[in-house]
């Protein structure tokens, strides 16, 4: 993994970021609304569940998986018009109860299936792509107590990259916000 | 996060209820332009010497008819679906929808000047002239079904329930506004349970009577439905337009906000692709069988002029506001997703338009059928049930408070928010 920062731990290891912990879902609420407001921008909360007005509080812009559903939807309507009209009325004409070769009507169902289908992929796959999944190593994970954001625990961290990043300095953004069991995490 | 708001310090008298006189002038002013509308109507209909004028006056007043109809009947399903599944969220809106479901006395009366109409000049539904349908096999198996006095027999039991529900369901709110009985909540609920299926089965064969036996040969299981699908978006509409209107008054202000309309819009949106979903439907098994008895309705529409106007009305009612709502931030722009309710009641009584008018033909000789033109006729009979409707919707909507004052969800409509 590329370094993102000139820090480097007591054992020499680069410093991808710090974490911090809370104790419920109102603090880290407060808390996230308070590193916001320090401009901080790469940095993210985790919580066993998701928390209610969190993105506002971390000052997220809106979802941007809509528009490439939207585009998946279009291209994949369009997409089977196109596929049917080449198939059933031009280069292989074929004549269904006597109805046009380009019947619009009987091409429908499976403009629309095929519409929802793809739709369907680029929800799922951008959904994916747009939360960098799947991710097969995070550098928290090498810390026993994150564990627990799956279970019952409340964490910010904030990462090395962040321009505003500073060891001393985020760890006392981390303490105002309410944080405890404040700790550095090595990449 | 949500925030618990104490309903009796968030609703102030003068968010709630309307200025003495507001809406009252332009309530008048609607209900004057409906009566005249409806007067000149029928003065040209009982002075007209050829009945094809006369029954094209009164397909014009039925358009008009079934239009303000449909809004009503949507509210009654909506307050009874927001009372069944115990809707939260939707606890200060239904206040509206109460109000626009209580116009089916207005609408009743608006049957009963329909029935009398038909019955001097028409009638308006042709398997009503004996000699019209003389000979009709196609008539005749359906004439146990199909015959004046039971037809007006099943209007009435429609109306009775109608009425009745709307009536209970409407008391109940307007009473715990006074005493807050949680209980009249229950009631209301209990009522909503049975009121939903005869709410279906009235409306559905509301629309084989009225609209669809227009054409006495032409059947479609799904028109019960595509009526039902009209009936929700206009009404979804019409109280979401009521809403936008009363909040830029300076109604309403911090208790129907965004995250409401936010909603509303999307119910619209949905309703507007289940119009199209219907609507394709139906046409689609009928166009792939090819029946004549079952395409010749549809012939009708897409020939000798009318070809440009389905084309249109489909444009109109499902493309266009498809695109509108479909945009999160255009359904939270209060000023978008109104434009978008006009669109749509506009485009509604164009489709109930569809629906009528094209039944409207001359014989011009032995089973040779010819289309009516248009005429100024046209408007002012659509004009009159519709103009006196909104009217007394407008007085309906002064004579008491916006929203339900104590109905027990409200904490819960209060706090309501959009989670992305």
């Amino acid at each position: 993994m590329a370094t993102h920062t000139e820090y480097t731990s007591e054992s020499g290891e680069p410093i991808w970021g710090i974490f911090g912990e809370f104790k419920d879902p109102s603090a880290i609420y407060h808390g996230a609304e308070i590193v916001r407001d320090a401009g901080v921008k790469k940095w993210d909360v985790h919580s066993p569940f998701p928390i209610h007005g969190m993105d506002e509080a971390m000052g997220l812009s809106g979802p941007k998986v809509g528009y490439l559903v939207a585009f998946g939807g279009m291209l994949g309507a369009s997409g089977a018009m196109l596929m049917q009209w080449y198939m059933n009325a031009y280069d292989y004409k074929f004549i269904v109860a006597d109805k046009p070769f380009f019947a619009w009507e009987q091409f429908l169902p499976v403009t629309f299936e095929l519409g929802v289908l793809i739709s369907a992929f680029f929800a799922i796959f951008g959904m994916l792509a747009l939360n960098k999944l799947p991710m097969f190593y995070h550098p928290l994970f090498k810390k026993e107590r994150f564990l627990r954001a799956s279970d019952d625990g409340f964490f910010i961290a904030i990462e090395a990259r962040d321009s505003t990043f500073n060891p001393e300095k985020s760890r006392e953004l981390l303490e105002r916000a309410g944080a405890f069991n404040i700790e550095l995490v090595e990449e | 996060m949500g925030h618990i708001v104490d309903p009796d310090r968030a609703i102030s008298e003068s968010k709630v209820r309307l200025a003495p006189g507001a809406a009252r002038m332009v309530g008048a002013l609607l209900m004057a332009v409906g009566a005249v509308a409806l007067v000149i109507t029928v003065v040209m209909m009982a002075t007209a010497k050829d009945a094809a004028t006369q029954y094209q006056a009164l397909a014009a007043y039925h358009v008009g008819f079934m239009t303000v109809m449909a809004p009503t009947l949507g509210a009654l399903v909506f307050v009874m679906i927001f009372q069944q599944v115990n809707a939260g969220w939707a606890a200060l809106l239904r206040r509206q929808f109460e109000n626009v479901l209580s116009m089916v006395v207005p609408c009743l009366f608006l049957f009963v000047g329909l029935g009398l109409l038909s019955t001097f000049f028409g009638p308006l539904w042709k398997w009503m002239d004996p000699e019209f349908v003389s000979g009709d096999v196609m008539y005749e198996v359906k004439k146990p079904f199909l015959n004046t006095t039971f037809f007006y027999v099943r209007a009435g039991v429609y109306f009775t329930i109608w009425t009745v529900l709307a009536t209970m369901l409407r008391r109940y709110s307007i009473q715990q506004d006074e005493t807050g009985d949680p209980w009249l909540t229950a009631k209301a609920r209990r009522m909503s349970s049975y009121g939903l299926l005869l709410f279906a089965l009235t409306t559905g064969f509301a629309s084989f009577d009225w609209l669809m036996s227009l054409d006495h040969h032409w059947f479609s299981t799904m028109f019960g439905v595509y009526y039902f699908a009209e009936t929700a978006g206009s009404s979804l509409a019409l109280c979401t337009l009521i809403f936008l209107v009363l909040r830029q008054r300076g109604y309403l202000q911090d208790l129907v906000t965004v995250e409401h309309f936010h909603d509303l819009g999307k119910l619209l949106f949905g309703f507007t692709v289940f119009w199209a979903y219907i609507g394709f439907s139906q046409y689609f098994l009928i166009w792939y069988a090819n029946i004549p008895e079952e395409t010749a309705w549809f012939a009708l529409r897409k020939n000798g002029g009318w070809e440009a106007y389905t084309f249109w009305l489909v444009v109109g009612r499902f493309v266009v506001p498809f695109f509108i709502l479909m945009p999160r931030p255009f359904r939270r722009n209060k000023l978008i997703l109104g434009f978008a309710c006009a669109w749509i009641l506009f485009f509604h009584g164009l489709d109930m338009f569809w629906l009528v008018r094209p039944e409207a033909t001359v014989e011009v000789g032995a089973h040779i059928f010819e289309r009516m033109p248009f005429s100024w006729l046209d408007i002012t009979g659509i004009l009159g049930p519709v103009g006196i409707y909104l009217g007394l919707l407008m007085f309906r909507i002064a004579s008491g408070p916006l929203v339900p004052l104590k109905d027990p969800r409200l904490p819960e409509s209060l706090a309501h928010k959009n989670y992305v």
